[in-house]
């Protein structure tokens, strides 16, 4: 039996009336990769805005399950979620910081270890020699992770350079970089072509298996979901209307009503 | 005593506020449309005023009755100062418009800079003073001791202020213009597949804004007597921060908020400090900017991630 | 072809004229002047005529350019950019070459007095431009408000030199530490405010700081300004034509003859070296973590916080970072003025050291002194012309947002490299 990461019960949100989940109930296990999907507007993105703290949810309750701790999303507010608990993110339009190089994003996201390293500036504006380590330490891990995805020849160039599909990988190495307990995956596979997608998969798995990284996944491409999930929720108008394995989900009826409709 | 001091201050608060109202709705509109802070729009209205003023001077020579050189002036106003608003769109904004953020907001400060110094080299640095154009009004609780008093200037200030209000609300709600901006606001580039001139529509809001803005000035100069090229850059923080009380993008709420700034000015330099009236507004500015950022009549902001 | 475009073009250019007329008719044409505290007018429609024909022919003259290069298609200048490449390259030698010059400048023949004023002046704006790009050019807070800070520094100083005479090298940090302060309170509740709000709330804080110094007048004595502010003296050495009996000053110490130069001289290494500092603490601090953080929230804000940084914290750094060297730069006024008073903290020098950071290409040290040396130097060259210059000031200002929006030097390093590492 795989371990329980991540808890969501009875998450409801609401914006002026209008609710965008309504008393949404699943989990997902670690070393895992479990899916959201469901039709535009079925609210998948609000569920990765509460869980990172960019909304605050308006009523149920979310867990996460690190090492021995059971940590409570809901009492972490925004850049707390990612710093705290570990759940890093990436986002349907790509936010990398264009202007900067492949190299300093990935050293961002290094940005709390290396902030306590530099004692808060002080040290770091003298070298001193236990910071000076730790940035090198944090640029082996950034070489580490763009070898994975074959950009370590473009470290140094503007991360808005790069190609499309380039920068969706970065993205997600880029959050690899914080360390985290949960990866939250918004559409990732979102204007790759075939080739880029099956790179992705690999990605994916590559973090799943060898990280031991728990990956919560959006995402539109049915080839992209069923071939690397090992869970599926689907949602539509807030709501989840079914939950299961990946082969499970094909067949099931609802599913099918849900994005084809029925005849009336 | 007490009471009577209490509606003096009240009638010079709204009078007050109908002037920064009028100057809101610019900023107002501008925000909705291009969702850039108009830095320039405070120097816009001390161009209103000071066109405004001349045109009171060159009256004064003729003999034409004061109620026409009134509709005259405001319309003269209106003109020119809209030219003033056309251009600094023209020339300063829409080369910008996808520029990086700041961009717009620092070419805005540039340009009121340009506009204070010109004015400043072509009528120069002296405060003017106007002769009082409206003279007598109503006075009230005489037995009171102290006076209460609405004058003619006060009353016409006031009712134009409603008139023009009403006006440009139907303008906005009910008309094919109103629609194209308030299509605009939404979606710009939608908007322009659509067949909508967005640019015609930008500049008729500058016009619209600047026009208002000189009726602004007109009654400023009328009301206080005296104008110099600097009034432009208070006067715009004032009317800005009316412009987010109210909520920025709404129109009704331009007007709201710049009463509630007229009332606020007033009754702070009439029962607190004279001195720090400007802090007074200024404060406003801030504390609704960090705690009540959608003012009273604005959409919520959601940011959308 | 041709007929229709030269019809249209001059259809155009009397719309200019028209225009042009309708701006420049009123309010230049129609001065207002007063006449025994009457205000008449006096017209002055050749001005207004020859100026409505300039942006008449204008027009019709630009038209013809842009018709002309349209037809060529393709060629285009870029002076900007070369420069700006040329810049880029030659960077460090031009750095270093600069700092020789600034040095061996007081020692230079042509130096004189007015010229080692303007010098002080420069550099002042040089420190000052460099403490806010902090917070523009690598955090990308618009702060209108600067001169707060500046102000906060000058009267802190003055105020604890005054009485308490204390020396310069002990006020200095205190009124570093006092404008931090007062950055860190006002950043605390406005900087989760976005861009354009923020601009507008920096720009009323540093009005409110102004109208305080203007009223509190038991402390700053209002409007009078502060006077006999002490003079900076070298190491206790102070710079005096007549000593007092046994009091050793500068000239008598070294043995030479007393020269009022010698003080200028010194208070241009003093600003010199403290600008120089500016530099070399920004330069480092863009390296470091928190340096990095400041950019990514320029670049996205929302990045950051998913990445786990903290916005508040970071960008109340830069805030208070900023406000510190700009607290510093307002002491070495304090000192060098001997007097401050609130006309010398007004929004103009808020806009003033804006434009120098914006011009210089956001985030870039030597487009600080680049667009320093013009904007200051085109100040003073039209010094004469008061308003005038500022004219030109700020339509500076718009043309160089149109076209070139990320300023002169527009290139940015990275911070940290790969291949360097490796090397």
């Amino acid at each position: 039996m795989a371990i329980k990461l991540l808890d969501v019960e009875n998450l409801t949100m609401k914006f002026e009336g209008l609710v965008a989940i309504d008393n949404l109930s699943f989990s997902a296990n670690k070393d895992q990769i479990t899916s959201i999907i469901g039709p535009n507007g079925a609210g998948k993105t609000t569920v990765f805005n509460c869980l990172t703290g960019f909304y605050k949810a308006t009523a149920g309750s979310m867990f996460l399950n690190k090492e021995n701790e059971k940590l409570n999303l809901r009492k972490f507010s925004d850049y707390r979620v990612a710093q705290r608990a570990g759940v890093a993110r990436t986002f349907q339009n790509i936010r990398l910081f264009p202007q900067m190089s492949v190299l300093e994003n990935m050293m961002v996201a290094q940005h709390n270890k290396l902030m306590d390293a530099s004692g808060f500036t002080l040290l770091g504006l003298f070298n001193s020699p236990s910071f000076v380590k730790k940035e090198k330490e944090a640029v082996e891990i950034s070489k580490y992770w763009l070898d994975i995805i074959g950009l370590t020849h473009r470290a140094d160039d503007d991360a808005g350079d790069l190609p499309y599909g380039d920068q969706r990988k970065l993205e997600i190495v880029r959050a690899m970089c914080i360390n985290p307990n949960l990866l939250c995956l918004d559409e990732p596979a979102a204007g790759l072509n075939a080739k880029e997608s099956a790179e992705l998969n690999k990605l994916l798995l590559f973090i799943k298996n060898k990280k031991k990284t728990g990956i919560l996944l959006i995402e539109h491409d049915m080839s992209v979901v069923m071939e690397i999930s090992d869970h599926v929720v689907v949602l539509n108008y807030g709501k989840k209307i079914f939950e299961g394995t990946s082969q499970e989900t094909k067949k099931s009826p609802e599913v099918i009503e849900a994005y084809l409709g029925t005849d009336e | 005593m007490d009471l009577a001091y209490f509606l003096q201050q009240l009638i010079n608060g709204v009078t007050l506020g109908s002037v920064y109202g009028l100057i809101a709705i610019g900023y107002t509109m501008v925000y909705g449309i291009i969702g850039m802070i108009n830095f320039a729009h405070g120097d816009i209205f001390m161009v209103g005023a000071f066109v405004a003023l001349i045109s009171f001077i060159l009256f004064a020579l003729t003999s034409i009755a004061l109620p026409v050189v009134l509709l005259l002036t405001l319309l003269i106003a209106m003109v020119f100062t809209a030219c003033y608003g056309w251009t600094v769109e023209k020339l300063a904004y829409k080369p910008l418009r996808k520029s990086f953020r700041l961009a717009p907001l620092i070419s805005a400060l540039g340009m009121s800079i340009v506009l204070q110094n010109y004015v400043q080299a072509a009528q120069g640095a002296r405060i003017k003073t106007l002769q009082p154009v409206i003279q007598g009004g109503f006075t009230f609780m005489e037995e009171t001791g102290f006076t209460v008093s609405l004058s003619y200037l006060q009353v016409f200030i006031v009712l134009v202020t409603i008139f023009l209000m009403a006006i440009f609300t139907l303008l906005i709600t009910r008309t094919a213009l109103g629609r194209a901006q308030r299509a605009c606001e939404q979606d710009r580039t939608m908007t322009a597949l659509m067949g909508i001139n967005v640019d015609r529509t930008i500049s008729i809001t500058f016009i619209i804004g600047s026009s208002l803005a000189s009726v602004a000035g007109m009654m400023f100069v009328m009301y206080y007597g005296v104008i110099d090229f600097y009034i432009g850059f208070l006067a715009g923080i004032k009317a800005f921060t009316a412009a987010v009380l109210g909520g920025i993008g709404s129109i009704p709420g331009a007007m709201l908020g710049g009463l509630l700034i007229g009332l606020i000015e007033v009754f702070w330099s009439g029962y607190i400090s004279i001195e720090y009236k400007d802090i007074a507004a200024f404060t406003v500015l801030v504390v609704v900017l960090i705690f009540f950022p959608t003012g009273f009549l604005g959409k919520p902001d959601i940011e959308k991630v | 072809m041709e007929k229709n475009f030269l019809q249209s073009s001059i259809k155009d250019s009397l719309f200019t004229g028209l225009i042009a007329l309708a701006l420049f008719g009123p309010i230049i044409g129609l001065r207002t002047v007063a006449q025994n505290e009457i205000l008449v007018v006096q017209p002055k429609w050749l001005l207004v005529i020859f100026i409505v024909a300039i942006c008449a022919v204008g027009r019709f003259l630009i038209n013809l350019y842009t018709f002309n290069r349209d037809q060529k298609a393709g060629h285009q200048s870029s002076i900007g950019k070369s420069i700006g490449n040329f810049l880029d390259t030659k960077g460090t030698q031009i750095a270093i070459s600069a700092i020789i010059f600034s040095i061996i400048f007081p020692f230079l023949p042509f130096t004189d007095r007015y010229l080692m004023d303007i010098g002080i002046m420069m550099l002042t704006y040089i420190m000052l431009g460099w403490g806010l790009n902090i917070v523009i050019g690598l955090a990308g807070l618009l702060d209108l408000g600067y001169v707060a800070f500046y102000a906060v520094g000058a009267y802190s100083y003055a105020l604890f030199a005054i009485h308490f005479g204390w020396s310069f090298w002990i006020c200095l940090p205190i009124a570093g530490i006092f404008a931090a302060m007062f950055g860190v309170l006002l950043g605390f509740p406005v900087l989760r405010l976005r861009g354009d709000y923020l601009a507008i709330v920096t720009l009323a804080f540093g009005e409110m700081i102004r109208i305080l110094l203007l009223n509190w007048y038991e402390l700053t004595k209002g409007p009078d300004g502060l006077t006999g502010i002490p003079r900076p003296s070298f190491f206790g050495l102070p710079f005096k034509s007549f000593p007092e009996e046994g009091e050793q000053t500068f000239h008598t110490f070294f043995g030479l003859e007393y020269s009022p130069m010698q003080r200028i001289i010194f208070l241009y290494y003093l600003i010199l070296v403290l600008a120089l500092i500016t530099n070399l603490f920004t330069i480092k601090i863009r390296r470091l973590p928190i340096g990095r953080a400041w950019e990514a929230l320029r670049e996205d804000e929302i990045a950051c916080k998913s990445l786990g940084v903290n916005p508040r914290n970071t960008k109340l750094t830069a805030f208070a970072i900023g406000a510190m060297f700009g607290g510093f730069a307002g002491s070495f006024f304090a000192t060098r003025q001997a007097f401050i008073s609130p006309e010398s903290f007004t929004f103009i020098e808020s806009a003033i050291i804006v434009a120098i950071v914006v011009l210089g290409g956001m985030g870039s040290q030597t487009g600080v002194v680049l667009s320093t040396i013009f904007l200051i130097g085109l100040i003073e060259v039209f010094r004469d012309f008061e308003s005038y210059r500022m004219i030109a000031f700020g339509g500076a200002m718009v043309l160089i947002m149109i076209f070139r929006p990320r300023g002169i030097l527009a290139t940015r390093k990275p911070t940290i490299t790969l291949e360097k590492k490796k090397g």
